[in-house]
């Protein structure tokens, strides 16, 4: 703009200097013209003065190259010519300053003269005795004159140039300065010409629109990595190609990655066979899931493409952490075929029994015996029936009604309907302790003690000893355990508190148990927000320690 | 015109990693049935095959599309040339892990200090294969050279198993037939080990200009 603007000027002054220098030339000429002929009438006239006075001497006597003096007759003839001398002159009759001199006394003109090939200006009078002197010269010392005068103009005009092409440089910046420093962050802030302010009006309206626009973009892009970060599930968006746009926090420590994905192949990122297999899948049928284990864990990833106007833009990634989903469905599966086992093996010897009774295969004395076995079987059945009932209840997480009992009274109960057991395998028992007062459900506290001193019964050993000991304090009571039993090996203390795990996997029925004892001890300490440590040595003993708060 | 270019690189470059990846699936499948003796698993690993062998022919055209028509010069060359060279070495990687399988039915009562190193040579080749399949994905020259150098530990644990059987036969002469489809075993990881010192030198060579030193 500063140079558009610096152009113009210097062509208007350029322009106008040239038009002002042409015109002046144009006058000049003109006038010096005019000078000239004054001067050459003047001339002649002192010429003509000498020449009367003279004679021909005079102008023989004249040394001149820019005048030509000539003395012509009356009839034409040429006396004397400053230039040519006398001879070799035509009859100058004919001409025009002659002839105007002869007949009004004086004249002049202005010709090309056949002589010298140049224009001439004439200048002739009509002296007294009749003869016409004529004085000339050519114009081309007017010319010069003028030519001399080219010089300084040219001077003048190359100074006005370089004068006007100062200030024009000035005055185009002053002009555009103001638009340089225009603030366009505050268009309304700024002072300058009335014909940029429409233009300064909608770049303010636009301005705040755009900020209006980026704040809010700037807000959604926050919103969606504040909630992508905050999500469990990883997240990965993909474009179409499986370049990775952005990747959770969740997704990061799934990979084993960083920030420094986000760009990359998502292949170079997590390349395995059969992802990418679900990746094509997705891309044909716009969905696909797939479920593996990384790192011990098992997730489950969904791919979705997005499309929009039917046109493909890229893709989800989904990862869910199904590990502990897996697990349960896998101990259901288990917990269903131990069931079945459990309940069918009792039945079967019922069915036995039952079809040897049936078939007379038994004999009339041993009826008996085998009526007892159907009954302890049937009996075995109701006990197991108890156990997963109760451990379902557990399962549910029913609120049951919580009232305040004493531990030790529990103890003694259970220790009195555990007597004629502890009798039968020679174990010693004993219960010490305080009054432990814990606000908690009756027959669940009953089942954990019951439990636990049935099963320090059961695996000891002849003459052994089983010990209960209760204590409380201010925060927790503490029910203690031991035995001196056969132990637990270190190996299975970790899942003897799983449904139906048993340490002795023929599943005796010498021991009677239903492996559910301990699970629900398990959840019955859980429900009462209580811990269990089991320390075992085999051959030793067992201590367990049930911690319940007060 | 570049950039048709690079977006054929891209995908030499993905249909790289994918074959790579095949040849992890196979192999850590050759392993789990090696342990778990599972029919379904094998049966996977022969369909897994020609996978790897299609993948091959795929990024053979791609390659020669990419030299006959770019002319690519200096590190673009090197690429795909190691490329080509690559695809054949994870080829052979998946057929040495299919002639493992074929084997694995027939060497069912090993004895149990054979199958622990077996093991653990197994786990060290296929970390190999892994690590040199990253050290691509990654243009890691420090990942490529320790591949290099692991393939000493995988040359050991055949020498190892190869001793073992030999004191095995010189026990039990009758577990003769067993003793030598084991060592076969033996031989194929070992054989992988190379393929993938060899991917790991090529990727050197792709990033390096450089293929073996001395």
């Amino acid at each position: 703009m500063t140079r558009k603007i610096f152009n113009s000027i210097m062509i208007v002054a350029a322009v106008s200097l040239l038009s002002g220098i042409v015109i002046i030339m144009g006058f000049l000429y003109s006038y010096f013209e005019r000078v000239r002929e004054n001067e050459l009438k003047d001339e002649l006239g002192l010429c003509a003065a000498a020449v009367e006075d003279g004679g021909i001497r005079y102008l023989e006597k004249v040394q001149s190259d820019r005048y030509r003096i000539t003395w012509i007759e009356a009839d034409g003839t040429v006396l004397y010519d400053t230039v040519t001398g006398k001879e070799n002159s035509k009859n100058h009759l004919e001409r025009e300053e002659v002839q105007s001199a002869l007949e009004k006394g004086e004249g002049r003109s202005k010709r090309y003269s056949d002589t010298l090939l140049e224009k001439t200006i004439y200048y002739a009078k009509r002296m007294e005795d009749g003869t016409v002197l004529r004085i000339s010269i050519g114009s081309a010392t007017v010319g010069l004159l003028v030519f001399g005068m080219l010089q300084p103009i040219l001077i003048v005009f190359v100074i006005a140039l370089i004068m006007s092409g100062i200030l024009a440089g000035r005055l185009s910046r002053r002009i555009v300065k103001p638009l340089n420093n225009l603030d366009l962050e505050n268009p309304l802030n700024n002072d300058i010409y009335e014909e940029v302010s429409p233009l300064l009006n909608r770049i303010n309206t636009q301005n705040s629109k755009i900020k209006a626009q980026l704040k809010e973009l700037q807000r959604r892009e926050a919103e969606f990595s504040k909630i992508t970060s905050c999500m469990n599930e990883g997240l990965v968006l993909m474009d179409k190609n499986g370049i990775v746009l952005s990747m959770n926090s969740a997704a990061e420590k799934i990979f084993l990655t960083d920030q420094g994905s986000v760009g990359r192949d998502f292949l170079t990122v997590y390349r395995d066979h059969e992802m990418s297999l679900c990746m094509k899948h997705a891309a044909e049928s716009g969905h696909s899931e797939m479920q593996k284990s990384i790192f011990g864990r098992e997730y489950e990833f969904v791919v979705t493409l997005i499309k929009s106007a039917g046109e493909v833009l890229g893709s989800v990634l989904l990862i869910f952490d199904v590990t502990e989903k897996v697990l349960a469905e896998r101990n259901r599966r288990e917990f269903t075929a131990n069931v079945s086992h459990e309940l069918k093996t009792p039945l079967q010897g019922i069915i036995g029994s039952a079809e040897l009774i049936e078939g007379g295969m038994v004999k009339q004395e041993d009826i008996p015996r085998f009526l007892g076995h159907i009954r302890k079987e049937a009996s075995r059945l109701v006990v197991l029936v108890n156990d997963i009932i109760r451990l379902s209840q557990l399962d549910e997480k029913k609120e049951l009604t919580k009232e305040r009992v004493d531990l030790l009274e529990i103890a003694e109960e259970a220790a009195e309907s555990l007597g004629v057991l502890a009798e039968e395998n020679s174990v010693e028992m004993q219960i010490s302790g305080d009054t432990a007062v814990i606000s908690g459900v009756r027959s669940l506290l009953y089942d954990v003690i019951y439990n636990l001193c049935e099963n320090a019964i059961k695996y000891n050993i002849d003459g052994g000893k089983t010990e209960l000991k209760i204590t409380c304090d201010q925060e927790k009571a503490v029910l203690l355990v031991s035995d001196t039993g056969i132990g637990i090996p270190h190996e299975h203390i970790g899942r003897v508190f799983e449904r139906f795990y048993r340490v002795d996997k023929s599943h005796s029925k010498e021991t009677g148990g239903t492996g559910l004892g301990l699970s629900i001890v398990k959840h019955a300490v859980l429900y009462h927000h209580g811990t269990i440590d089991v320390q075992s040595e085999i051959g030793k003993g067992t201590i367990i320690r049930i911690e319940f708060p007060v | 015109m570049r950039s048709k270019f690079d977006e054929q690189l891209a995908l030499l470059n993905k249909e790289m990693i994918e074959m790579g990846a095949l040849c992890e699936e196979i192999i850590s499948r050759v392993l789990k049935a090696l342990t778990e003796e599972d029919g379904q698993l094998l049966h996977g690993i022969s369909s897994l095959g020609p996978e790897i062998d299609q993948k091959e022919r795929t990024i053979e055209t791609l390659c020669l599309k990419l030299l006959l028509q770019q002319q690519p010069v200096a590190k673009d060359l090197r690429q795909i040339s190691a490329a080509l060279k690559m695809i054949t070495d994870m080829e052979r990687i998946g057929d040495q892990a299919e002639d493992i399988a074929e084997i694995v039915p027939f060497v069912k009562n090993r004895p149990q200090t054979v199958d622990t190193l077996l093991h653990e040579m197994a786990e060290a080749s296929i970390k190999m294969v892994t690590e040199s399949v990253d050290a691509f994905v990654g243009r890691d020259i420090g990942l490529a050279k320790k591949v290099i150098k692991d393939d000493d530990i995988v040359d050991n644990y055949f020498t190892l198993i190869k001793q073992a059987l030999i004191s095995g036969i010189v026990d039990n002469p009758k577990d003769g037939e067993c003793s030598i489809d084991l060592l076969m075993i033996a031989k194929y990881f070992e054989r992988i080990g190379d393929h993938a010192t060899n991917i790991a030198e090529w990727v050197v060579f792709s990033v390096t200009g450089i293929h073996k030193e001395g």
